[in-house]
């Protein structure tokens, strides 16, 4: 018997014999990235130890956060405290969302950091960026989080099948005469040559409400299915939209019945796939008819240099994107990706030096990013990346999620000089006017849950077209009315006016 | 029922007459609905093998289908391309389950054994203590902190078993079969006979209440097969001790977050997405999931069916 009780004692302590502590003189930094795919990543961290041992003073160790992981590891490691984690990404988007976590006190506040160790990060990124980081926190007006410099802008646009236009006798000029309630004959004419079974219109009904309503998302809003609208001036960003500064309720605008009522049409004629008005499917079927190339115009979400990106060279048709409206910098896509110090760590000031350099200096960008030449990637004889797809496979963060991407050398597939336009396309970037603006929802935080829910039941087969908006519309609008939509509006509206006021 | 009341009209052979016995037309429609039971049960299974082994076209065409346009082993030929990353969250799984449920049952036996002995003086408070985290648990982020700076529970196997090596329920399961199905008298005459406590419960307890030990065993082995949560939020850096749930759950999650946020995420939304493992290699991997289970079920469902009918005491 004691032999047994013994054995399980041993077995215990070997289990609970925690991780071994490894001897140096540098301390250890960690950090948490979004959106990963990444399973070895040896080769590299030991070539950015060697290199940033001196710089920084500091090894650094990488937690490779997935898609669906982030979120729930995040709001944790925050929560709970936990100084193993020293810089997290956050944004506008995340559960760890930049401005409420920022207020909570989650995030150490770096103006002071910035004034030391700093000089060079100013210098990398422009000014615009640090001003849209700078927000009211835990201690005071301040720079929360490093800013990446990505495609700060939004921009959608009608992903065109350049290809099947062309075969069925049109140009892409006929698409933009017509506009999005004219092209019934178009969509016709694809039916009838391609099949019935064939759906010409590939929408992401979110997307296209906003493009054909020319509304935007509102920072603090309801995160999936937005509630409010902010109308933009289609053709001079900068300027103030049809209803001025105001916040609306995006389901009750003449412009929300209007494209409905057209999608509806579409629907009812057989142009979209009933697939994408489900939201279990929808993403998959649009994935899909985007990899056949099976659909003659779509929706996305643009970013400079899509055109030239793997997925959609592999469609292997002409595809062109046309913009709906000049990019615009708005306060979400201005807080798309950032990288902030967790108020616990025990070493902010290495964390910081880290992520300066990480955002200055090309040589740490493209090592932690693209990974080691030789290994991952090779430089062809113009000087520009081609990756290695085995080693690559084993390592691709989020390109994005990293910092500031215009210190990454060109690809192959982008061409040389895509950089270098990419900076230029995103410098001279519009803002809106109400930019800067972050809706604070926690006193309507109860209501926004029952809205959502309510919207989550009615937007997507509405802005699909799936349902009759005659009947299914004024519905929507008393359901919404019953949990409290003229309160949420109230306070959203409250708020930006005192933005604005200031 | 059916068997005590005939109809009138139908003859009884001699000798073929049993209390115990169903009438044809009963036993039929008992097989019927077994039949169809099993069916739904099996049905759902069979249909993961044919999304498994469809081809991604016809998948992308027709979407999950009885009859796929075309069939392919690519699911599976990706599977072993993944190589390391499947056989070794694989073993993981297995060794997880098998220590997992080793050290659980002896837990839940040896204290829900002093509960059951009505003459251990403080049964009361630990009967308390173990039921009252059944109704208050401490939350997720409390949990967190105690689990990773208290116990050092992170990035090593005795995060993903640690957790869940205690549970109330299982504790509670198994002291109320030790009370059904061990009689007081019986420890009493073991004790009178000469035997000491750890004798008595090996020799004489442990192997009356082998059923209900099957049982815990299969209740927690299912657990700790299927557990990937504690994956999530303890395994940071050291992926290579991650159980093959996860791998799984972690691409489902994947494409959900991606399909959720698209709209916020713009181009890049797309391109991660089209980087997401096909339909048919995620049901290859729910295939390699499931058999596993599958083959030890037959070898506890002995010993539960055993518990329904035997006894220390007949009668």
């Amino acid at each position: 018997m004691k032999k047994f009780l013994a054995l399980i004692l041993t077995l215990a302590m070997v289990l609970a014999a925690c991780s071994f502590a490894v001897a140096d003189d540098l301390p250890t930094i960690t950090i948490m990235f979004h959106g990963s795919n990444v399973s070895d990543d040896s080769a590299v961290l030991e070539k950015v130890n060697e290199y940033i041992a001196d710089k920084v003073g500091a090894k650094l160790e990488v937690i490779w956060g997935t898609w669906g992981d982030f979120d729930e590891k995040a709001v944790n490691v925050l929560t709970s405290g936990d100084k193993d984690v020293d810089m997290v990404f956050t944004c506008s988007w995340s559960a760890d969302e930049y401005n409420s976590y920022a207020k909570k006190g989650y995030f150490l506040k770096l103006d002071d950091l910035i004034e030391a160790y700093g000089a060079d990060l100013k210098a990398a990124i422009p000014e615009s960026l640090m001003q849209a980081a700078t927000i009211e926190g835990a201690e005071g007006k301040g720079i929360y989080a490093v800013n990446g410099f990505k495609d700060t802008a939004t921009q959608n646009t009608w992903d065109v099948n350049v290809t099947l236009l062309n075969e069925l006798g049109y140009t892409v000029d006929d698409l933009k005469a017509k506009g999005f309630f004219g092209w019934d004959e178009i969509f016709a004419k694809a039916k009838e040559v391609k099949g019935d079974s064939f759906y010409p219109f590939l929408v992401e009904p979110m997307v296209a409400e906003r493009m054909v309503t020319n509304s935007i998302i509102v920072a603090g809003d309801a995160g999936s299915t937005n509630l409010l609208s902010l109308y933009l001036n289609p053709d001079d960003v900068s300027k103030d939209g049809a209803y001025g500064n105001k916040l609306l309720n995006k389901f009750a605008t003449p412009e929300y019945k209007a494209f409905v009522d057209q999608m509806h049409k579409y629907y009812e004629a057989g142009y979209i796939d009933p697939a994408l008005s489900v939201a279990e499917t929808s993403n998959d079927a649009r994935t899909n008819h985007q990899k056949d190339a099976s659909y003659l115009i779509g929706t996305q979400s643009y970013a400079f240099g899509y055109e030239f990106s793997a997925d959609v060279l592999a469609r292997g048709v002409e595809v062109q994107f046309v913009p709906c409206t000049t990019p615009y910098v708005d306060t979400t896509a201005s807080q798309g990706a950032m990288m902030a110090i967790n108020s616990a760590s025990e070493h902010p000031e290495e964390s910081f030096k880290f992520l300066a350099l990480l955002n200055s200096d090309p040589v740490l960008m493209t090592l932690m990013n693209y990974g080691v030449e030789g290994i991952h990637y090779t430089l062809n004889d113009d000087g520009l990346v081609v990756f290695n797809d085995d080693a690559r496979a084993t390592y691709s963060p989020w390109t994005n999620g990293m910092g500031n991407v215009t210190i990454l050398p060109d690809t192959a597939s982008e061409g040389a000089g895509f950089r270098k336009s990419f900076q230029e396309y995103y410098a001279g970037a519009l803002g809106i006017p109400s930019l800067g603006f972050v809706f604070d929802n926690s006193p309507v935080e109860n209501e926004m849950a029952a809205l959502g829910n309510v919207a989550a039941q009615y937007a997507l087969a509405l802005d699909c077209g799936a349902v009759d908006p005659e009947t299914e519309l004024p519905a929507f609008l008393a359901a919404l009315d019953a949990a409290g939509m003229q309160t949420y509006l109230d306070a959203a509206n409250a708020q930006l006016d005192a933005y604005l006021a200031k | 029922m059916t068997a005590i009341t005939p109809p009138a009209r139908k003859k009884i052979k001699a000798g073929s007459f049993s209390l115990n016995r169903f009438s044809t037309r009963t036993q039929a429609l008992f097989h019927v609905i077994l039949l169809l039971f099993s069916l739904l049960c099996i049905i759902p299974f069979i249909f993961v093998i044919i999304i498994a082994f469809s081809s991604e076209d016809s998948i992308r065409q027709i979407g999950y289908s009885f009859t796929p346009i075309s069939w392919s082993t690519d699911a599976f030929a990706y599977t072993f391309k993944l190589g390391n990353a499947l056989w070794r969250s694989y073993l993981n799984s297995f060794l997880i389950t098998i220590v997992g449920t080793v050290l659980s049952v002896a837990m839940t036996v040896l204290y829900a054994y002093p509960l059951y002995r009505r003459d251990y003086k403080y049964r009361k408070f630990f009967n308390f203590l173990s039921f009252f985290t059944m109704i208050f648990g401490g939350g997720l982020v409390p949990t967190y902190v105690i689990c990773k700076s208290v116990l050092g529970l992170s990035d090593n196997y005795a995060a993903l078993i640690v957790p869940m090596l205690f549970s109330p329920f299982n504790v509670i399961i198994m002291r109320t079969f030790l009370q059904t199905t061990v009689p007081p008298e019986l420890i009493e005459a073991a004790t009178i006979d000469g035997s000491g406590e750890y004798s008595t419960l090996l020799r004489i307890v442990l192997p009356v209440v082998k059923p209900g030990i099957a049982t815990i065993a299969l209740l927690v082995s299912l657990a700790y097969w299927n557990e990937w949560f504690l994956s999530l939020l303890y395994l940071n850096k050291n992926m290579s001790i991650m159980p093959l749930q996860y791998l799984l759950m972690r691409m489902q999650r994947n494409a959900d977050f991606l399909a959720k946020n698209s709209s916020m995420l713009g181009a890049d939304a797309s391109k991660a997405a089209a980087q997401l493992p096909s339909q048919s290699l995620k049901m290859a991997l729910v295939v390699f999931i499931v058999i596993p289970i599958a083959c030890a079920y037959p070898f506890f469902q002995r010993y539960v069916i055993a518990g329904l009918t035997i006894g220390s005491v007949k009668g």
